[in-house]
């Protein structure tokens, strides 16, 4: 057993800025901070870390690298002994998750838009109304609309 | 959290069967759907479908526990049975005969998951209350999907025929989902489930009436209910499809 003693407040903080670096594999250059699914993160002061996380959907494929990306980047911070990455069954992801920063690296760098109302959804790239065109993109999360105005086909992260 | 009773598991498996097998079949059309949108659309129902079967034979493999899904006794609860002691009902079970058949099926199928889960929401057993809120909102998206090309569909002579040659050959497999599997009763009594679910038999009839108004569905009222205890003439090649790439390592990791 490990008789060092960490300050848990200090490892939480840095477990968490690990959990940072990760990631969507699907969405590269956002976090999966940034798109809410971390829900707790927990340290104990023998140095073991536990990490809850939530899909967007319950059978997103990229769950497993997730969760494999997310346990390394942790198990790297020197004071941790251990590390558990848990999916969570609850709550439900919903799109008011995604903070206002990925919404504008998803715009701006992939062109991709998110859902949040019943209002159409801005072109990521002249702000005109856009239309659905599919309900279903490339990956579960993701409708396909075109723009009315600068007819870009766009992708749009939603939940519901 | 207490452990849940065999007539529980028996119910839990008859569901997620129903949902593994809906899945599956729906996977047929990746990459040959009639057009890009639908190929994506079936990709992630089927994905769907096959994440809530995941979420239903991990309670019965961990005895509704909640702990972390093992995945290798999900693979076993739905890959390694023998072919008798599967519970689908025979609606999931036939192969499919092209495209109009797969859209109608996947409306009545999708309809009646609506109503099944709507009955767990409120489950004594937490993993199953929470798999619900999850299958609620995903369902939302296949009903409203298939809703939406049928509206197209049935306006013209050609794929209206066609729409209703596929419910007549479906509807009769179809009341089968209805059918009393083993242990309802038991998961009433404990909790797990709100209702008999052939107790949403008459809402499930209603919607099928005013989906299809012009198709004469007399005959769902009175369901021939005896497909859950033997399989489809058709389930065997079925099982052979899915197990064709994990047949050549059943131990691998993915």
């Amino acid at each position: 057993m490990s008789t060092i003693t960490v300050d848990t407040t200090l490892l939480r903080d840095a477990a968490l800025g690990a959990v940072a670096t990760v990631d969507d594999p699907e969405i590269p250059g956002v976090s999966i901070v940034d798109l809410g699914l971390l829900e707790t993160v927990t340290a104990t002061v023998d140095g073991r870390v536990a990490i809850g996380l939530i899909p967007t959907f319950s059978g997103c494929p990229a769950l497993a690298m997730i969760a494999a990306d997310v346990e390394a980047a942790v198990a790297a911070l020197p004071e941790v002994e251990e590390v558990t990455v848990e999916w969570l069954r609850s709550p439900v992801w919903t799109i008011e998750r995604v903070t206002e920063d990925a919404r504008r690296t998803m715009a701006t760098d992939l062109t991709l838009a998110v859902r949040v109302d019943s209002n159409p959804t801005p072109c990521p790239r002249c702000g005109s109304p856009t239309e659905e065109k599919s309900e279903f993109g490339s990956s579960r999360c993701r409708a396909v609309h075109r723009c009315g105005s600068c007819l870009e086909v766009i992708e749009v992260m939603r939940d519901r | 959290m207490t452990s849940m009773t065999p007539g529980t598991a028996e119910f839990l498996l008859a569901f997620a069967d129903d949902e593994h097998l809906m899945g599956q079949q729906h996977t047929e059309w990746i990459g040959i759907a009639p057009f890009l949108e639908e190929d994506m659309a079936f990709a992630s129902i089927a994905q769907d479908e096959l994440s809530h079967a995941a979420l239903l034979y991990a309670i019965v493999a961990d005895n509704g526990q909640g702990g972390p899904p093992d995945d290798r006794a999900i693979d076993t609860l739905a890959f390694d049975r023998s072919a008798a002691d599967y519970r689908s009902a025979q609606i999931v079970e036939v192969a499919c005969t092209g495209w109009a058949h797969a859209l109608v099926r996947h409306w009545l199928y999708d309809t009646a998951e609506e109503l099944r889960w709507s009955l767990v929401d409120g489950s004594s057993l937490e993993p199953l209350r929470d798999a619900a809120a999850h299958a609620a909102r995903e369902e939302r998206f296949h009903v409203r999907h298939a809703d939406g090309l049928i509206d197209v569909l049935a306006h013209t002579p050609d794929s209206a025929d066609r729409l209703a040659d596929a419910v007549n050959a479906l509807l009769p497999l179809a009341t089968g989902l209805f059918e009393p599997v083993a242990g309802e009763a038991e998961a009433i009594e404990a909790g797990v489930t709100s209702a008999p679910f052939d107790t949403m038999l008459p809402e499930w009839t209603d919607r099928v009436r005013a989906r299809f108004p012009e198709i004469d569905i007399g005959a769902i009222a009175a369901p021939a209910y005896a497909g859950r205890a033997q399989r489809h003439g058709d389930f065997a090649a079925l099982m052979a499809r899915m197990n064709e790439v994990r047949g050549i390592d059943p131990t691998a990791v993915w």
